[in-house]
C-alpha cells in the first residue's frame, strides 16, 4: 500500500502554509483564487479523492504559472529582448516559458512534461489512454511536485 | 601607455561582442514570436519545425524554414517576405523570408538527397520543433537530439498493480498505449542480465534529461522504495524490473552518456533486478 494522500499532504509544508510572495500585491483576485484552490486541494487529500487531487493540482499549477509569468514579464523581456504575455495560452506553453527562462535561477523548480499529461487527465479521452490506476500515481506525484514548486518559486518574489 | 591602449582595445571588443550578442537575442525573440503565431495558422496542419537558416545578425533580411504536418503541399512555398514587426508596422525592417512546406514533402526530398534543401543546412538553428510530428530522419538531419543513446522508456508499476495483474502481457496491454513517463540509461549490467543500475530520465521540453537529486524526491516510485515498499519498472519491449534501491552518485563521466550534465555531477542511480513473468 502506497502513502495515503492525506499523509503526503501533511508533509507538504508549502501546500498547507503557502508563502505567495511571488504574487504582486495588486493581484488580489489571483491570490484569492490560488488560496481557495490550495484549501480545496488539502480537503480533497483528506478524503483520498485521487481524481479530484489530480484535477485540482493541474488547475493550481496553471494558476500559479499564469500568475508567476504575468508578474515576471519584465524579467523575461530583459533576458529575451522582448516578451508579451498571452493569457489564452495553454499549460504546455506556460511550462515551456517557465523552464526556458527560470531553469538557471530556479533549477529545482524545473517542471517535467508529464505534468501536462497529468493535467489533461481531466478529459475522459486522455484518462482512457492511461492504465486504470493512473490517478493513484499521478495524484501522489502531482502533490509533491506542486509542493516543491511552490517552495522554490517563493524564493523569487514579485517585483516591487 | 601600451597597456592602457590594449585594455581599452579589449574592452571595445568585449563591448562589440556584447552588442552583437544582444542583437542576436532580440532577433531570436522576434523570430520566435513569429513562429509562435504560425503554430496556429493551419487548424489541421500544426507547425512541426522552424529553422532559422543562413543565420546572421547582420542585414535586414533573415531566413526561416517552416514545416507543417499534413498540409497538402508538394513543393516549397516562398520565400514570403514579412516584417518581423508585422504587428506594429508591416513595412518596418528587419524582415524575414519564409520558406514553408509540409513535413511529408520535406521528408521525401531529404530521402532523395535533393539539392533544393542545401540552403536550409547552412548556419542553421532549430527555433522550434515538435518531435511527435517529425520523422526521425528530419530530426537527425537537423541534429535535434531528443534522447541519449541506449535510453529505454517505460512506466512505474506499483506493488498493488503488479499483485493484481501478475502477468507481463497484461501489464504491457494496460501501459503500452500510454506515453512512457520514465527513461533509463543503463550504466552497468551483470553478465547474466539479472541486475543492472542506471540513471533515470524524464522528458523536459520534449527531451529526455536526467532526473536531478532534488527532482527524484517528487516521484512516487522513489518514495515507495524509501518506505520499503516494492515497486517495479516496465519498459517498452517487455523488460520488467524490481526496484532495489536508489543511490545519489557523483559521476562526472556519466555526462557523456546523457543529454545534459547535472550542475554538480550528481545523479540518482537506480539499482534494478530483472523479474521473470512467472515470479
Amino acid at each position: 500500500m502506497t502513502d495515503t494522500l492525506k499523509s503526503i499532504c501533511e508533509q507538504c509544508a508549502h501546500l498547507n502554509s503557502p508563502r505567495l510572495d511571488f504574487i504582486p500585491a495588486q493581484l488580489v483576485r489571483h491570490r484569492d483564487i490560488i488560496i481557495r484552490g490550495l484549501r480545496e486541494l488539502v480537503l480533497a487529500t483528506s478524503s483520498e479523492s485521487e481524481k479530484t487531487v489530480v484535477v485540482l493540482c493541474g488547475i493550481l499549477l496553471e494558476a500559479i504559472l499564469y500568475t508567476f509569468i504575468w508578474s515576471q514579464q519584465s524579467y523575461i523581456a530583459q533576458r529575451r529582448g522582448s516578451f508579451t504575455f498571452y493569457p489564452e495560452q495553454s499549460l504546455s506553453n506556460y511550462v515551456s516559458i517557465f523552464n526556458r527562462w527560470f531553469s538557471d535561477v530556479l533549477p529545482n523548480a524545473v517542471l517535467p512534461d508529464f505534468v501536462i499529461d497529468y493535467r489533461a487527465i481531466v478529459h475522459i479521452n486522455r484518462e482512457l489512454q492511461f492504465p486504470p490506476d493512473i490517478c493513484g500515481v499521478a495524484s501522489r506525484d502531482f502533490l509533491r511536485i506542486l509542493d516543491s514548486f511552490l517552495g522554490e518559486i517563493s524564493q523569487f518574489p514579485a517585483p516591487e | 601607455m601600451g597597456n592602457q591602449l590594449n585594455s581599452q582595445g579589449m574592452s571595445d571588443v568585449a563591448q562589440l561582442n556584447l552588442a552583437e550578442k544582444w542583437k542576436e537575442v532580440k532577433l531570436r525573440a522576434l523570430l520566435e514570436d513569429m513562429v509562435e503565431y504560425h503554430k496556429g495558422v493551419y487548424p489541421n496542419g500544426p507547425l512541426a519545425l522552424a529553422i532559422w537558416f543562413k543565420k546572421s545578425v547582420q542585414g535586414g533580411e533573415h531566413c526561416l524554414l517552416e514545416l507543417f504536418k499534413g498540409i497538402p503541399i508538394d513543393r516549397i512555398v516562398g520565400p514570403t517576405r514579412v516584417s518581423l514587426s508585422w504587428r506594429i508596422d508591416p513595412n518596418e525592417p528587419p524582415f524575414v523570408l519564409i520558406d514553408a512546406t509540409s513535413v511529408e514533402f520535406f521528408e521525401q526530398q531529404l530521402a532523395s538527397k535533393s539539392p533544393i534543401l542545401a540552403n536550409y543546412f547552412d548556419r542553421y538553428e532549430a527555433l522550434y520543433f515538435d518531435k511527435n510530428l517529425l520523422p526521425d530522419n528530419v530530426l537527425a538531419a537537423f541534429n535535434i537530439l531528443t534522447e541519449p543513446a541506449g535510453l529505454i522508456k517505460g512506466w512505474y508499476v506499483t506493488a498493488d498493480e503488479y499483485a493484481q495483474t501478475r502477468d507481463l502481457r497484461g501489464l504491457l496491454a494496460s501501459h503500452g498505449n500510454s506515453k512512457p513517463h520514465i527513461g533509463l540509461v543503463k550504466m552497468e549490467e551483470s553478465q547474466d542480465f539479472e541486475n543492472c543500475r542506471g540513471v533515470l530520465n524524464a522528458e523536459i521540453g520534449q527531451k529526455w534529461l536526467p532526473i536531478s537529486p532534488s527532482g527524484i524526491v517528487n516521484h512516487t516510485f522513489y518514495n515507495d522504495t524509501l518506505a520499503g515498499r516494492a515497486g517495479y519498472f516496465l519498459f517498452q519491449g517487455g523488460s520488467f524490473y524490481q526496484i532495489l534501491k536508489f543511490e545519489i552518485k557523483t559521476a562526472p563521466e556519466y555526462s557523456a552518456r546523457l543529454l545534459e550534465r547535472s550542475r554538480d555531477d550528481r545523479y540518482p542511480e537506480v539499482y534494478l533486478r530483472a523479474v521473470r513473468a512467472s515470479e
